[in-house]
């Protein structure tokens, strides 16, 4: 048999999103005088950052926005990937690394739950890709479902990128031990990479038995006006909630 | 990679499911594919999968995935086995799933045949992108191919064993409609005759009911006895009223109902009604099919209509008889005698064709009772075409009659001295072939009047003989008329086209003269300028010599 980790995944991965397409997902909320602009998409670091604004403005006009947003919006993106960008050249992690993706989002009228595993190092992954072919197969019309979807993976992705780096970083510090094919199990709520032996291994089969493909199945839902409207107050509630909160 | 190993892969689906293997049907291209081994292409394919780097990267976890999912859609082929639908149940890294998934659809593994799932023009596009980035070396399954044997390395382009299941251009699977054949469409009227009872067995002769759902036929004994079979209620049913009845009915036609049929069209033409009631037994459709039928049908109508009125026809048959008969014994004269007979005999009718006549017409007086409408026809068809041309056909006829049997012959020399009234018969068909309709008229009437003593000498049946060998070589002649007629057409045509073919090469001569003349005028004119050009050039020369400037300069461009 062949030793389970090789030349190859010792070297550790530098940072980057863990995707074949180096797309860098932001969110933006933004609240002023009563307006409320929320917004997730994805960005290209190396954009020309003249990029950003020129966007901040495109979008504010196109969604007649107040003249203050540009600059918030500007701003909001600007540190984000400056944040990305803080991360760079860093190592991320060293090894095989396959981590369950959840999903469990809702977009306008569809719910869509589902999970499934994610190789962080198969840089031909493609979320958007992925995210089409879902709606495709489970019959979804409404198309913000699926960038949502893209989305909320490599929201995920870059979440877990960004803990790898850290993990990385602390296990250099405290120096040897461990193989240096393993990972530091995250400990902040953060995906937990799945124990590959266990899964991989000679004795198991990839085929999960059948009681398991339910919980596996994706679950996509057609919520009802009503269910909106209460889910939408009660994220509504929490917002205002965590902003008086913060301040 | 033999494929006839793997029992499940001998392509060409059957849908039976009495058959104790159960077939699918995979592209050609796709025939390295085994259960137990896996192929360079798919090591190709999937790398990582076989370079021993990883844990979760090895060939037996990408066996798994590959034999579950071709699993998975057989157990419903005819159903689009969907990624999503797949991954639920697979341990693994969604991208790789996918790219397995893909692998698997665009070599017609998975999803062959069945119904495209939404977006086709998505799905080839990602199909696209997915065979760049997998490097397949293979194209993906290029148009409809199925192998022919197991063992064959040749693949059939066009397989006759998909038509039921569908087929799939280019890795994308689009269901086709299946392919009407022959029996699809015409089954009904091929076997129309044969249908048999689901239930009975028995032929379904007066008309059968069909089951709207599956096409099942009871006849109409069982139908209305209530066997409508297993399962099936009576809504259920259409009677489909054979057509086949009438038609039955119809092709039986005995000879006296044709003889009805032919005379009534010859007095009414094309009045359906007419004829039909004339007939009386049988209807008006089956009385136009019989007519159609009948290889002088048409001509036999055409003449009619031409006619139109039905006395003036009659004229044209009567002569026609006589044409016929008569010739019948003149034809016999020049084949027993030899040919130089025949000028004699041509001497003789000139003399007394008033005198000869009336045997012949008493002739045909007799040979009216059953055949009389055969002979109509025969004498119609005469006197469509040319006499002398009648005349030949008819005497063709007879020699072979001759030959077959000595016997008429001896009837016909009996009747060598009636045969000198045939060429004056001959004639008079021959005016009436050059339309002088009422001329004929009474020219054929007349010899009626002089109807004298029977003398009914050939046997029936040799007349009949005769007559239709008459008919049949007139109609070769006229055949041969109108062949002749196309030809000398054709000729024309040719004639004239390449007539027009000339005339348009000399207009290009001509043209091309002229624009010759006009080359020789510009080249003249260019002559002409060159030399002004050469002269001002000297000019010029001289004018710089004579104001000092040195020649070395000049040298260059004298040269040039």
């Amino acid at each position: 048999m062949k030793t389970p980790v090789s030349g190859f995944y010792k070297n550790p991965v530098k940072f980057r999103m863990p995707t074949s397409e180096n797309l860098v997902p932001l969110r933006l909320d933004i609240e002023i005088d009563g307006h409320r602009y929320k917004d997730a998409f994805t960005w290209n670091p190396s954009d020309p950052d003249s990029e950003v604004v020129v966007f901040a403005k495109r979008t504010v006009k196109d969604l007649k926005l107040p003249p203050p947003f540009v600059t918030q919006i500007a701003q909001s993106i600007q540190s984000q990937l400056a944040e990305f960008r803080s991360y760079d050249g860093q190592d991320m992690y060293a090894g095989e690394k396959i981590v369950p993706i959840k999903l469990d989002l809702r977009v306008n009228h569809t719910l869509v739950k589902d999970q499934f595993l994610w190789d962080l190092n198969n840089f031909d992954s493609d979320p958007e890709e992925f995210a089409r072919t879902f709606c495709k197969d489970m019959g979804i019309e409404d198309p913000e479902v699926g960038p949502a979807i893209a989305f909320a993976i490599r929201e995920q992705l870059y979440e877990i990128a960004i803990q790898s780096v850290v993990s990385a970083r602390e296990s250099r510090l405290s120096k040897k031990g461990r193989r240096g094919a393993d990972f530091t199990p995250v400990s902040k709520g953060g995906a937990v990479a799945v124990d590959l032996v266990k899964l991989f291994g000679i004795k198991s089969s990839v085929v999960r038995k059948r009681k398991e493909w339910d919980v596996y199945e994706p679950i996509v839902d057609l919520l009802s006006n009503e269910e909106v409207d209460v889910l939408e107050a009660k994220e509504e509630k929490n917002f205002r909630g965590s902003i008086s909160n913060n301040i | 990679m033999d494929v006839s190993r793997d029992p499940n892969l001998i392509p060409g689906r059957i849908e039976d499911s009495d058959s104790e293997l159960e077939l699918y049907t995979i592209p050609s291209s796709s025939r390295w594919f085994t259960w137990d081994e896996i192929h360079e292409t798919e090591k190709t394919a999937f790398k990582e999968y076989f370079d021993g780097t990883s844990i979760s990267r090895t060939p037996k976890i990408y066996k798994e995935y590959r034999d579950f999912i071709i699993n998975k859609y057989r157990e419903e082929p005819s159903r689009r086995l969907t990624f999503t639908e797949v991954r639920k149940s697979l341990v693994g890294d969604v991208t790789f799933l996918y790219k397995v998934f893909l692998f698997l659809e665009s070599w017609g593994l998975i999803n062959y045949g069945a119904p495209s799932g939404g977006d086709g023009g998505v799905a080839e596009k990602e199909h696209e992108e997915e065979r760049c980035k997998l490097k397949v070396e293979e194209g993906a399954p290029n148009g409809i191919r199925v192998v022919a044997t197991p063992n064959s390395l040749k693949p059939i382009s066009l397989p006759r064993n998909t038509k039921s299941a569908g087929n799939n251009v280019g890795g994308v699977a689009i269901k086709m409609p299946p392919l009407a054949s022959y029996s699809d469409v015409y089954g009904d009227l091929i076997s129309g005759k044969e249908f048999s009872c689901r239930n009975c067995g028995d032929k379904c002769g007066s008309g059968y009911y069909r089951s709207a759902k599956d096409n099942f036929i009871i006849c109409t004994k069982c139908f209305e006895n209530g066997n409508y079979g297993e399962k099936r209620s009576m809504e259920e049913f259409k009677l489909n009223e054979s057509s086949e009845i009438s038609a039955k009915h119809g092709t039986v036609w005995t000879e006296g109902e044709t003889l009805l049929l032919l005379e009534s069209v010859l007095k009414h033409g094309d009045d359906w009604e007419l004829v039909a009631r004339s007939v009386q037994t049988k209807t008006k459709l089956d009385c136009i099919s019989k007519l159609i039928e009948l290889p002088f049908g048409e001509l036999m109508l055409a003449s009619a209509n031409r006619n139109g009125n039905s006395k003036n026809v009659t004229g044209i048959m009567n002569n026609g008889k006589q044409v016929q008969s008569s010739t019948s014994n003149h034809q016999e004269t020049s084949t027993t005698q030899d040919q130089s007979s025949e000028p004699k005999n041509e001497n003789q009718q000139n003399g007394d064709v008033v005198q000869e006549s009336p045997p012949k017409r008493q002739r045909v007086a007799a040979l009216s009772d059953s055949s009389s409408s055969l002979m109509k026809q025969v004498g119609l068809l005469s006197t469509v075409i040319d006499p002398h041309i009648t005349a030949a056909a008819a005497d063709a006829a007879i020699t072979a009659l001759c030959d077959e049997n000595s016997f008429p012959r001896d009837i016909f020399d009996v009747e060598e001295d009636n045969a000198c009234s045939a060429k004056s018969l001959i004639s008079c068909s021959a005016r009436a072939l050059e339309g002088e309709g009422s001329e004929m008229v009474e020219r054929s009437t007349h010899p009626e009047i002089d109807v004298g003593c029977p003398k009914d000498d050939i046997p029936l049946t040799l007349r009949v003989r005769a007559a239709i060998g008459t008919a049949l070589g007139a109609t070769a002649a006229r055949a041969k008329l109108l062949a002749d007629q196309e030809e000398r057409e054709i000729e024309h045509l040719v004639a004239t086209i390449i007539e027009a073919q000339i005339e348009k090469l000399q207009q290009k001569v001509k043209h091309f003269d002229e624009l010759e003349l006009l080359m020789e005028k510009e080249h003249a004119e260019m002559e002409e300028l060159k030399d002004s050009i050469l002269t001002e050039r000297i000019d010029v020369l001289r004018e710089t010599f004579r104001s000092g400037i040195t020649r070395w300069k000049d040298y260059p461009c004298a040269k040039s």
